[in-house]
């Protein structure tokens, strides 16, 4: 088992760079991220911007540049003027030693952006998914062991129209009937927007919308796989013979089948927990939120790669390092499995 | 032999049943067979049909200036009968747009899928087949492809490759169009091949092992052949389902990109960029409401449809 552990974490060592290398790539084609300053109040003059680039690294050339990155350049000198008059010794230290370097816009600590906007995130999406799993545990198991009876087609069919439909649909229907249209009734609306003023009821209030809108999307693929490995389980011998020895179907269910079913969603969950710190994009866009997905929005579209590459490089370590505690977990809670 | 009797030890009781009744006829067409008694499926192919019919007859109906005409002085109106969707913030019909919008995504889904296709069969192929060295390297570089989130990787593709200076709009067939449509068929077709080039990866590890291919090459069968001929069929039935599941994840991710605003530009409508257009508009519902629900019917019709022909081409999943 060791063993096992060791040389998965070998193998997840060059996954890594290669992931970082693809991503340094095409972050790096953006465009110009001087841009910024062309447009700022305080314009700074050809030469101030051509000695900022320099300063930057962005007239080297990519491969460089990712050494750069990775190992940081402050054992080396940098040519400010590109004429070797000013010669600077390099102010990074690199990712490896924990430097994500400076954001282009704020100018402060690539982490410090992401230090701000996490805990945002984490407050939507940690109750939003913990929701979704109680939720799809107990509608998959119930949906499965009433195979095909009325309430088991309504389940599957509604799953199917979630798992169809695009967030923003449901986000935005949510907004228009219980923001928009509720005001005009005069019922106690609820705010369209924004984390609100700061008190922690005022914050529950500015969850409840897109809360429901994460867990009505995740939840209908959760519950079909529920519902699938499920059934998968209950059309086992064991289970004929956990029957067969009389145990109440409530022991059968809740002691054989549901831990057995568990497992593949240990799975499954092992995979999408990363993928809660990217935050929602596309809901924390409609509902004002700010988080992470904004804020990767917000770098997007100022070309500020630093912090593009530290919150994706944050989100494809946390993948790679939960891939191999899955298989972990997985061997753990499965006595069958054995390395 | 293919992948339905390499199956034979796990099938059930009532699937053996049912394929010794239908003893003699393809496997082809027993899973079409299969496929026709699916309910759901048929639900889908009916709620595709009808978004074709729709944005079919609706672009006969109404003429295309129409999408892209603008009127600012009847902007925002709701629904009525000379406008039946409404019109938006510069006074476009929506219905025209939505006609219009949508054989744009569509054609955007299903060339996406075309693309992600080709090159998940091509390098599953390559990589089954060859294995060594370049085997895991391109599994290496689909993993790592994997890790990094698609919506994030999509954007960042298509910015690099929107510069409309580079890429200026065209016009096909008295139509102008704008070359984001091509770069996002090729965008989310780049960044999705993945799941398919293991599955394709897989099937080709299990078959190539078997006698049949050992024949085919003892009798002079080269390569190419041996791959074309007897390893590719194999892989028709997991390509085909993950290929109709395909088109609705592009549709969808055609949607979330241009709701971003990221995706296809301007001139030419896409559900994805009326959402965005609507997204500031939404105590207007009728902006908003009808690409969405076009885009639902449709990823709803692929979904049901992938999910039967899953079972179609699956017996052991039949219970």
């Amino acid at each position: 088992m060791t063993t096992y552990i060791i040389r998965r974490l070998l193998q997840a060592i060059p996954l890594l760079f290669i992931i970082s290398f693809i991503l340094f790539a095409l972050t790096n084609s953006l465009g110009d991220p001087l841009a910024v300053f062309a447009e700022s109040r305080q314009r700074p003059t050809a030469q101030a911007r051509e000695e900022m680039r320099r300063r930057l690294g962005l007239d080297r050339p990519l491969l460089e540049q990712y050494v750069v990155w990775l190992i940081g350049n402050d054992w080396m000198l940098v040519d400010v003027q590109g004429n070797g008059m000013v010669m600077e010794p390099g102010t990074r230290q690199g990712v490896l030693r924990g430097d994500l370097g400076i954001s282009f816009v704020t100018r402060r600590p690539a982490w410090t952006r992401i230090e701000e906007r996490l805990p945002n995130t984490l407050t939507l999406m940690i109750p939003a998914y913990t929701i979704t799993l109680i939720l799809a545990v107990g509608i998959g198991v119930y949906s499965a062991i009433r195979q095909y009876t009325f309430v088991d087609n309504l389940i599957t069919g509604a799953s199917f129209f979630f798992y169809s439909m695009p967030i923003f649909f449901i986000a935005l229907m949510t907004i228009y009937i219980f923001g928009v249209q509720f005001t005009k009734w005069d019922l106690p609306a609820l705010p369209i927007g924004g984390t609100g003023d700061g008190s922690i009821g005022d914050l529950i209030v500015h969850m409840v919308m897109p809360i429901f809108c994460l867990v009505a999307i995740q939840l209908a693929a959760y519950v079909r796989f529920v519902r699938s490995s499920m059934l998968e389980v209950l059309g086992q011998d064991y289970i004929r013979t956990a029957h067969a020895k009389g145990l109440s179907e409530g022991r059968v269910v809740s002691r054989h089948a549901l831990k057995n079913a568990a497992l593949p969603l240990v799975t499954l969950v092992g995979l999408d927990l990363p993928f809660l710190l990217a935050g929602a994009v596309v809901t924390e866009r409609i509902f004002a939120w700010p988080g992470m997905g904004r804020l990767f929005i917000e770098s997007f579209e100022r070309a500020d790669v630093p912090v593009m590459m530290a919150i994706l490089m944050l989100l494809c370590v946390m993948v790679v390092v939960f891939q191999i505690l899955t298989d972990i977990v997985y061997t753990w809670f499965d006595p069958r499995i054995r390395f | 032999m293919s992948a339905v009797d390499t199956t034979t030890q796990n099938r059930n009781s009532s699937a053996i049943a049912t394929l010794q009744y239908e003893k003699g006829r393809s496997n082809l067409s027993r899973s079409l067979g299969r496929l026709r008694r699916h309910r759901m499926a048929l639900i889908g192919v009916g709620l595709i049909f009808f978004v074709f019919l729709f944005v079919l007859i609706g672009s006969l109906l109404i003429p295309e200036s129409q999408s892209t005409f603008n009127m600012p002085a009847r902007a925002l109106q709701p629904p009525s009968a000379e406008y039946p969707f409404g019109t938006d913030v510069i006074g476009r019909d929506l219905l025209a747009r939505v006609v219009y919008g949508g054989q744009i995504s569509l054609f955007v889904g299903v060339t996406a899928v075309i693309v992600q296709m080709f090159v998940g069969t091509l390098i599953g192929l390559v990589s089954g087949y060859m294995g060594g060295v370049l085997d895991s390297v391109l599994m290496r570089f689909a993993e790592a492809m994997l890790s990094i989130p698609q919506l994030f990787l999509a954007l960042i593709a298509l910015r690099i490759f929107s510069d409309p200076t580079e890429f200026p709009d065209f016009t096909f067939m008295g139509r102008q169009y704008s070359a984001t449509m091509i770069v996002i068929v090729f965008v989310i077709g780049l960044t999705s091949w993945m799941r398919v080039s293991r599955i394709v990866r897989s099937v080709v590890l299990s078959v190539k092992e078997q006698e049949y291919i050992t024949s085919a090459r003892s009798i002079g069968a080269g390569n190419m052949r041996i791959v074309l001929r007897h390893v590719l069929p194999n892989c028709f039935a997991p390509i085909m389902v993950s290929a109709t599941l395909g088109v609705g994840s592009a549709i969808l991710l055609e949607a979330y990109l241009g709701f971003l605003g990221l995706g296809v530009r301007n001139p030419t409508p896409t559900w994805g960029n009326i959402m965005g257009d609507a997204n500031s508009y939404i105590n207007q519902w009728y902006y908003w409401f009808f690409p969405a629900m076009f885009i639902m019917l449709t990823t709803l019709g692929i979904n049901f449809l992938g999910d039967g022909l899953r079972d179609a081409f699956d017996p052991r999943s039949l219970r």
